[in-house]
């Protein structure tokens, strides 16, 4: 990690959650903490959106992703992880005088976890994850953007991942979300679907509403042998739930044209990675319909709003006429 | 079909045979989609009917029958940031400047050739950001262009109001003065006063002092 010499950095191994003794001591009991898969394999978790949260940019949205299992009462740990991502559009606004000329919107996305993210602590310089998710997410969101209105401007994406899915259980000795591992998917769909929420919300013109979505293949730990079942596909998958994940993808996905802006794959597929797509791009749907949801909400309220601000300068107007 | 009240990107609105596509909007397998979020808008409130339609379209030439069409647009609505806090950053239209469109700009930098100015208001709509622009002088006025000169059409700080003629180059959008109704609408004189515009060129001080300046005088409505 390059140590940022303009503030006063916090310890690199940051701090963690005391372990309590009892999961060194006794044999089973660790194992017994492992958090399981309590919704169906084809059952998301929930996802909680709202747009226009920052007063300052042009665009905005919150997406949380809680864990879905029970937290845990006999640790300080908590099981499973969640997610917490906001995004923030500057723009569109014109290009700065030194930019050449570009007839089509140019397009900036910075993704940024923040430094309590992930338990490993991060730095406040962007790493090579962030800067991986960053240009998945440009090209997510570059299939979507209708370039061509907004001659001579730019527009910057600016999300910031608050909590971000870990790639295992901490009960497995992986220091989570080290970055690179399965949890990163998770953070891609996030942002995917975050990001298209601030974009909606900047009213910049898109051919459809993009989400993102993950599935995975995980392998089923009650079937011992390598056998054709003991392959489990799975909507959403939270890393902690899961053992032993043989291949993982994320997808951006535009539903209403059935098309794909993006896609990232991890992991052994085997001989069928378009099952494994086709489940990301289920997975997908469904984050959209909490989307579409979440803008139509917004786009009424907004309406409402402007109703009855325009009930208001009438009725002004007329109070200055009876004057 | 009936239209939908508000649309999101990408939802179908109807096929490009029985409305024409208008601003938030765009055409996909000749099919019209919304391509922002907000209310949809039908400009001619008669919808044709299925039997005019198909007469229209096959008599007369596409831009004949383009007109007929009920204009379909989806608006942007001004967001809550706007409404609550006005003076954020986020506040203000998503609006470029368009060939045509009559802007208000300030006047930043005279130079003999042209006068750099930043466009604040497009079509009555605030601007998020000033845009860069500038006034060219064979763009001051319509007549005797080879005789005006800058200094005398304007000042630093006017505010002007002028129509877009270019998209301009990498950084500026050209802007034209050259009608009765565009010039400088506000100016103050080197004094620091108010004036007012007293014919086509010049503006006088306000409070009797008599002093006048020469301006592009924007002619009042």
């Amino acid at each position: 990690m390059t140590t940022d010499r303009r503030r006063i950095n916090a310890p690199s191994g940051g701090t963690s959650a005391p372990v309590f003794v009892r999961t060194v001591k006794e044999v089973g009991y660790l194992q017994s903490l492992r958090p399981t898969r309590t919704r169906g394999p084809n059952e998301p978790r929930k996802i909680f959106l709202q747009t226009s949260i920052i007063p300052s940019a042009s665009g905005s949205a919150y997406l949380e992703i809680p864990s879905s299992s029970n937290s845990s009462t006999t640790t300080l740990i908590p099981s499973s992880s969640s997610l917490k991502i906001t995004a923030s559009i500057q723009g569109p606004r014109p290009l700065p005088r030194s930019a050449p000329f570009s007839p089509t919107l140019l397009l900036t996305t910075t993704v940024k976890f923040a430094p309590f993210a992930s338990r490993t602590r991060r730095g406040y310089i962007r790493d090579s994850v962030e800067r991986d998710l960053g240009v998945h997410l440009e090209t997510a969101l570059r299939g979507v953007i209708i370039g061509e209105r907004w001659p001579k401007s730019g527009v910057e994406v600016v999300v910031t991942v608050l909590e971000g899915d870990e790639d295992a259980w901490w009960g497995d000795g992986v220091q989570g979300g080290g970055g690179g591992g399965w949890g990163v998917l998770n953070v891609l769909a996030g942002c995917i679907t975050v990001a298209s929420a601030a974009i909606a919300d900047a009213g910049i013109d898109c051919v459809d509403v993009v989400s993102g979505g993950v599935a995975a293949l995980v392998r089923n730990p009650d079937i011992k042998n390598k056998s054709e079942g003991a392959l489990v596909k799975v909507l959403d998958p939270c890393p902690a739930e899961h053992q032993d994940i043989v291949a993982a993808c994320a997808v951006g996905y535009l539903a209403s044209r059935d098309e794909i802006t993006e896609i990232w794959m991890k992991g052994d597929v085997g001989s069928s990675p378009d099952e494994l797509i086709e489940g990301a791009t289920h997975a997908a749907v469904g984050s959209l319909t909490v989307l579409k949801e979440v803008l139509l909400e917004a786009v009424e309220a907004q309406v409402k709003g402007q109703v009855l601000e325009d009930e208001k300068v009438e009725q002004q107007q007329d109070i200055e006429m009876v004057d | 079909m009936a239209l939908p009240s508000i649309a999101l990107p990408g939802q179908l609105l109807g096929p490009s045979s029985q409305y024409a596509p208008g601003p938030g909007t765009h055409i996909h397998d000749s099919q019209i989609y919304a391509s922002v979020a907000g209310p949809v808008i039908s400009t001619s409130h008669s919808t044709p009917t299925p039997t005019s339609t198909p007469t229209s379209t096959t008599k007369t030439t596409q831009p004949a029958a383009t007109k007929t069409l009920p204009l379909l647009s989806v608006t942007r609505p001004s967001s809550n940031t706007t409404l609550h806090n006005p003076s954020a950053s986020g506040s203000g239209s998503p609006v470029l400047p368009t060939i045509d469109a009559v802007v208000l700009a300030r006047v930043t930098r005279l130079s003999p050739r042209f006068a750099s100015i930043e466009i604040l208001s497009i079509s009555s709509l605030v601007c998020r950001t000033p845009f860069q622009g500038l006034i060219r002088r064979e763009d001051v006025r319509a007549t005797e262009k080879d005789k005006v000169k800058i200094e005398e059409s304007f000042r630093v700080g006017d505010l002007v109001r002028g129509v877009v003629v270019s998209l301009g180059d990498q950084s500026n959008y050209y802007v034209s003065t050259a009608m009765n109704e565009l010039g400088v609408v506000m100016a103050r004189s080197r004094g620091g006063k108010e004036m007012f515009p007293i014919s086509w060129k010049e503006f006088r001080e306000v409070g009797g002092t008599g002093v006048t300046e020469t301006r592009k005088v924007a002619k009042p409505f």
